[in-house]
Formats: structure tokens, C-alpha cells, sequence
């Protein structure tokens, strides 16, 4: 991989560092690469998105969130000193949790359902984004085929992780009324668990990497992992903030989401229901216009015979699979037909709000 | 009244007929449609000759009446003028504040066969709500009658006017009207017209609010499918293309002003040298058929360039007279809100400028006030 083209990062040492110079260097990459700097941040924090937007945010995240452990489980599957896998599992467990209900990509559901989302969906990653799965997925590959020492220094990402978790939390705390201290809970676990993994990946990598080429290699191998950051929110800002093209079959606004509780008569219409027309919903003849027209709020719907037909049937009485047995006797034609093309219609004005059940 | 046929499709009947039964209004609001001189209880048309206008109307073809004000709830008659829409079969619509006596005539409203409420909403907060109408204790009045509208059975529609001092409330409005039970609401962005017009600067949204409104709106659209229907009206000094006011002019609407003035538009009294008749004088429809007002912006014959060649003549009628006078200078001109129109470019570049700017004051609507009118004041464009 990548063997015909130079790394970025290569090449910036050549003589071998002192681990606290090694330290600084990878300390150097998160100042200037790590995701806070994305301008997808800053809107996020400083309460500049739209609900939608944070939704956006919250699905992709997941997808992250959802392969961190199958990113550890390649990581530990390498791993031959026992000692190592004791401590690195405890990522595993901190993600997948002990039993049901619990664990870091729990929490991460929660939040996303906290903004809206129906669990199944964001379960189902339909609607992620490519670039968020390539991205992904180039990290799980990264540390299944790159050395150990790569592997480790990968995660490093964590050093830098405190301080924009506390600035995240209280920007989206004070700006977003649809945020809660609940919603936020994956947070707050991450603000002690992200300084103690960080502590012992950088001890590791700071023993390991003992001449100027595995220094070089822990170096780029943090930032590929920041560039994984930075290009999930790189397609994030390109789907949903400008110039907004959401690829097809990404999570568009509006779908995905815990519908709202039904008010009472809505939802659609089956062959068995009893249709009706509500009060403030009348039909009558226009004389003027020689015309039947159904009167509703704020606006006026021209009928064709056919329609009026089906509504002068609508009595708040009969299902509607009577009304289709009655037009099919009056009309010679095929009661299954027509209850069809009812039930189209009704739907119709049902979703406008002039037809309930 | 025979000539009236839809066979002449130069003179369509009328569909709607606005009943502007008062200017009185306990709310105040900066962008109140209302002229700047209102007219005073003393002049208002009394119950037998709104009667007489309502049996016209249904006469001439008219299905939906605009019950409005002012607060039409401030007339005692208010009952007997809706009862007489439901004995001649006309839609009765109570456009309404909720506020001073609206509670107290609801249920013999409802009794008398009131088809449909829309009640106006300033604001989802209501510090906010209150600062923007102008009156103290307004929101809870408004949720009390929202509830009670919704309790009886009767369809509600909410309708919010939208601008930079309560654009960041439409989420919150989608949740309050879905709250209230009510079946529609209206996402109406200002229309810069009357006071609406002198308090421009302290109204107008930028154009980045603008179209995250849309967007909240498009979205809420979605997923509240067949629970709440959402009416937008987009601001026109923002817009490709200029709306058709009150569906063309003289086509399907006609509004009565509470002296009996009648109009082809709201605002319609904003352009000097029209000459409106009154229900007093004629029968509605002499004054729809042959009143110069009705007349003169009629169909397409007044229109100049561009909109004399136009493929969108029929569609959007040269947009707003009214709006078209206030920019233009000149009421046959091609409405400013059109990029076709030579002016479009200044108009989208004060709404841009005056967005920009911190908000001026309110001037809150008030009857016999001394607010000169702007057009006078400011040189068209």
C-alpha cells in the first residue's frame, strides 16, 4: 500500500528523536491537523448548524463509533504478548459495553435518537455517507495491515480528544434547545477513558519506535488518522452545509426519524375504515360555476364526477370498501377496481388534512 | 350580474371576498396589513348592510368570506355576520388575534356554523411574542383559545409572520402549532406593504435566515406528512419571480374595508388616482365588473415591458401593483420582486443592506396616528 508514493510526514526527520521530541512531533501533527480545526466543528459548536445538520452529523459519527471495535479486534488479533491484549481489550469493552444497554456505541444511539433518529435506522447505516464508510474503513484496514507500532501510533488521535469533547459539550449544551446533558452522556465517559488509552498508546509508541524510520512511521501513521477525521467531516460539510449535495441514498432531512405522535383521525386510510369529512370540510355546488367544489380551510378543491360520486358516499357510516361495493353495483365495474382508486383518493385528501377517519 | 359567467375569461367571477369588519385591533403589530389611516369605529359599516354585501357575494359566486380586521371579534355582531355566511352556504373563515373578546364568542361562533379559524401568532416565546404585538399577556390568551378552537372540533390554522425578529422561531413554531392540535399553519414571511413597509429595516431577515427557514419548513413538510400542512410565503424581495397578488388583480378576490371602501387588494388604497366604490353607493357586482379601481390593472392590457411580452403574464399578472408603485414610482410598472424587472437588482440590494444593519425601532400600528406615509418621504428607486 501506498508503496509507489510518498506519505505525508515522511521525510520531516531524518536523525533519531529523543521520545520527549518524539512526544512534541505528535503532539505538533494534532495541533495542526486534528478535526477541531474543521470548520464543520466550529459551526457545531458555536451553535451555527440546524437541527438537521447536527442529525447529519449524529448518523455519520455512528458509523465511526459502530467500527471502533472491529478496529480494536484487528488491532488485538495482532497483538502476541498477553499483557498488551489485557489492556487493549478494555477499548473493546468500553465500546461494545458488558452486556446489552451499555457500552460507548449505546451511548452514541442514544444521542442519535436523542435528535430524533428511529434506532432501526441508524442501526440499518443506510443512510451514512460513502466518503464517512471509506473513511472508516480505510482505518480498519490501515491497522490490519500496517505494523503494530502503526497500529498504535494510529490511535493517537485520543491525545487531542479531551479538550474538544468539553468545548463540544458546552457549545452544543448552551446553543442547541434539542440537546440534553443525557443526550451528551457518551461524552462525558470518553473525558476519562480517551486520556488513560491515549496515556498507554503514547508510552508504546514512545518505546517501539527506536530508530528514525519506525519514528517516521508512528508520525504519518497518526496522520492518516487524522486525515479519517478530517474527510468525514470534509463530506458532511460538502452534503449537508455547501453547497448541500446529498449523495443518492444518504440520509436526506425528514426521513429516518421517530415519527411525531399521530393526532387523532390521522394516518392513512384502509379498506376497512370509515372515512369522513370533518367539520370545516363541506362540499356543495357552485352555481356560478356549474361546478361541485369541496370547501376547505383556506382553499377550494374543483371535483370531477367521479369524485363527487366518492364523497357524496362519505357519511361517516360506511367503510370504504362498502362505498367501493356501491359504486361497483351503480357503475357496473369491479368493486376491488374502484376501492383502489378510493383509497388513492381519499389518502389524498387525508394527507392534506380535508379527510379523516 | 349575469355577464358574470365563466365563459368570460377577461372577468372571471370572484372566489374570496376579504371582510375587513374593523380597523380596531388589541395587538399592534409593525407589520400589520391594515392602511396607515385606519378607519374609526364611527365610520364602520353596520349588520344589515354587511348582510346585504355577504348576499351579493354569494350572489356573484363567492364560496370563501375572510371574517378579518383588525380583530373582527371586536364587532358585537360578529355572531349574526357569520351566522348569515352559513345560511347563504359561504365558507366562514375568523381571521383572528384570539385576544380581547375572541375566547368569549367562540362557542356561539361554533353554534352558528363558523367553518374555520386562523389565529395569528407573533411570536413562540412569549417576551418575544408580546414585545412584537405590542400587548401584554397576548400569548396565553392566544394558547387558551388555540385549545379551545381545537376542543370544540373546529379546524385551526396557525399563521406566523415571519421576520428577523422571530425567524429564528420557526422550528418552535412547527412544534407549537403540532402542540395545539392544529391542521395547518402558515410560514408567512413578512410582505412589505403598509406598516409593514415603514418598519422595512426593523423587519427584514437576511437572506442566509431566509433560506434556513425553507429549509426547516421543506423538512418539516416531510416528516409531519398528513398531521400538519404548511403553507410558506417566501419574501418577494428575495424571490425569482413575483408572486400573483390576491391571485391577479380584479381575477378572484375583492376586500371590503370597514367604511364599505372596496378593493381589489389590501393595499390597494397605497396607489393615488385609483377611484374605489363603495358597497354604499353600488351593488359588489357593479363595483367588481365596472368600479375604475377593479378596472384598471385587470388582465393584461395595462401592462408595459417586460411583462407585455412576458410568457409569465397570466401566470404571476405583473406581480404587485402596490409593491410595483413603492419601488418602481410607477404602479403599471413590472413589480421589482421580478429579476426581470430593470430595478430587481437595488431592491435585493437594500433588502441585503438593511438586513445587515442593526434593527431601527418599531413603529407599532396605532388608529390616528401621525405616521406619514414612506412612499411620500422616499424617492423611488
Amino acid at each position: 500500500m501506498n508503496a509507489a508514493f510518498p506519505t505525508p510526514g515522511a521525510d520531516e526527520t531524518q536523525r533519531l528523536l529523543s521520545p520527549e521530541e518524539l512526544e512534541a512531533a505528535l503532539r505538533d501533527i494534532g495541533a495542526r491537523r486534528y478535526h477541531n480545526l474543521h470548520p464543520f466543528h466550529r459551526l457545531l459548536h458555536d451553535g451555527k448548524l440546524d437541527k438537521d445538520q447536527v442529525r447529519a452529523w449524529a448518523l455519520n459519527r455512528y458509523y465511526y463509533q459502530a467500527m471502533i471495535p472491529v478496529k480494536d479486534s484487528a488491532v488485538l488479533a495482532r497483538m502476541t504478548d498477553a499483557s498488551l491484549r489485557r489492556v487493549w481489550r478494555q477499548r473493546i469493552v468500553d465500546h461494545d459495553g458488558d452486556g446489552p444497554g451499555d457500552g460507548g456505541i449505546e451511548r452514541w444511539l442514544k444521542l442519535a435518537e436523542g435528535v430524533g433518529f428511529e434506532r432501526d435506522y441508524v442501526l440499518s447505516t443506510k443512510g451514512i455517507l460513502s466518503a464517512t464508510k471509506f473513511s472508516v474503513e480505510a482505518y480498519v484496514h490501515f491497522v490490519s495491515e500496517r505494523s503494530l507500532l502503526e497500529a498504535i501510533a494510529s490511535s493517537l488521535t485520543e491525545m487531542f480528544s479531551p479538550n474538544i469533547i468539553s468545548e463540544r459539550v458546552s457549545g452544543m449544551l448552551k446553543n442547541y434547545d434539542f440537546i440534553t446533558k443525557d443526550t451528551l452522556a457518551y461524552f462525558e465517559k470518553r473525558l476519562t477513558q480517551a486520556p488513560r488509552d491515549a496515556d498507554f498508546a503514547l508510552d508504546y509508541v514512545k518505546q517501539h519506535a527506536t530508530t528514525p524510520e519506525l519514528q517516521r512511521q508512528a508520525m504519518a501513521a497518526l496522520t492518516f488518522k487524522c486525515t479519517v477525521l478530517w474527510t468525514q467531516l470534509d463530506a458532511l460539510y460538502f452534503a449537508y452545509v455547501a453547497p448541500g449535495l446529498i449523495p443518492p441514498d444518504a440520509w436526506t432531512p425528514g426521513t429516518g426519524l421517530v415519527a411525531q405522535k399521530a393526532a387523532p383521525g390521522t394516518g392513512r386510510i384502509a379498506a376497512g375504515d370509515v372515512p369522513r369529512l370533518p367539520r370545516g370540510v363541506r362540499m356543495r355546488h357552485d352555481e356560478t360555476r356549474g361546478k361541485h367544489v369541496l370547501l376547505a380551510p383556506e382553499r377550494t378543491f374543483d371535483l370531477d364526477d367521479n369524485a363527487v360520486a366518492v364523497l357524496q358516499l362519505v357519511d361517516g357510516q360506511r367503510t370504504v370498501s362498502e362505498m367501493a361495493e356501491r359504486l361497483g353495483a351503480t357503475y357496473a365495474a369491479d368493486p376491488k377496481v374502484i376501492e383502489a382508486d378510493i383509497l388513492m383518493m381519499l389518502n389524498d385528501l387525508a394527507t392534506k388534512r380535508v379527510l379523516e377517519r | 350580474m349575469n355577464a358574470l359567467t365563466p365563459n368570460r375569461p377577461d372577468l372571471p367571477a370572484p372566489v374570496g371576498l376579504l371582510a375587513e369588519l374593523t380597523h380596531r385591533c388589541p395587538l399592534r403589530c409593525p407589520y400589520c396589513s391594515n392602511p396607515l389611516e385606519l378607519d374609526r369605529r364611527s365610520r364602520e359599516l353596520d349588520t344589515e348592510t354587511w348582510q346585504r354585501v355577504l348576499t351579493e357575494a354569494a350572489g356573484l359566486g363567492v364560496l370563501h368570506v375572510h371574517l378579518s380586521g383588525g380583530e373582527p371579534t371586536a364587532r358585537n355582531d360578529i355572531v349574526e355576520i357569520t351566522q348569515t355566511c352559513a345560511t347563504l352556504g359561504l365558507y366562514s373563515n375568523l381571521i383572528t388575534s384570539g385576544v380581547g373578546g375572541a375566547l368569549s364568542k367562540l362557542q356561539a361562533l361554533y353554534d352558528v356554523g363558523l367553518d374555520h379559524v386562523q389565529l395569528s401568532v407573533q411570536g413562540v416565546d412569549a417576551q418575544n411574542a408580546e414585545k412584537i404585538g405590542g400587548l401584554k399577556n397576548a400569548q396565553p390568551q392566544k394558547l387558551d383559545f388555540a385549545a379551545k378552537v381545537v376542543e370544540l372540533g373546529l379546524p385551526l390554522t396557525l399563521n406566523a409572520v415571519i421576520h428577523r425578529g422571530n425567524i429564528h422561531e420557526v422550528e418552535g413554531f412547527i412544534d407549537l402549532a403540532v402542540k395545539l392540535g392544529a391542521k395547518r399553519l402558515e410560514v408567512a414571511h413578512t410582505q412589505y406593504y403598509g406598516w409593514a413597509y415603514v418598519n422595512r429595516a426593523a423587519l427584514m431577515p437576511d437572506k442566509a435566515q431566509v433560506d434556513a427557514s425553507i429549509r426547516i419548513v421543506e423538512a418539516a413538510r416531510e416528516r409531519l406528512k398528513g398531521q400538519l400542512v404548511i403553507d410558506l410565503v417566501v419574501p418577494d424581495y428575495y424571490a425569482k419571480y413575483p408572486k400573483a397578488c390576491a391571485g391577479g388583480w380584479g381575477r378572484k378576490l375583492m376586500n371590503v374595508t370597514p367604511q364599505g371602501k372596496v378593493l381589489p387588494c389590501h393595499a390597494a388604497e397605497t396607489i393615488p388616482g385609483l377611484e374605489f366604490w363603495y358597497v354604499g353607493e353600488h351593488s359588489l357586482g357593479e363595483i367588481w365588473r365596472d368600479s375604475p379601481a377593479f378596472t384598471a390593472y385587470r388582465g393584461t392590457d395595462w401592462m408595459q415591458e417586460p411583462c407585455r411580452s412576458c410568457d409569465r403574464r397570466e401566470k404571476d399578472w405583473g406581480g404587485c401593483r402596490c409593491q410595483a408603485l413603492a419601488l418602481a414610482g410607477d404602479a403599471a410598472a413590472t413589480d421589482p420582486a421580478c429579476s426581470l424587472s430593470p430595478l430587481h437588482a437595488k431592491v435585493r440590494a437594500l433588502a441585503v443592506e438593511e438586513a445587515a444593519e442593526n434593527p431601527p425601532d418599531y413603529v407599532y400600528r396605532t388608529i390616528g396616528s401621525n405616521v406619514r406615509s414612506p412612499l411620500k418621504e422616499e424617492a423611488p428607486l
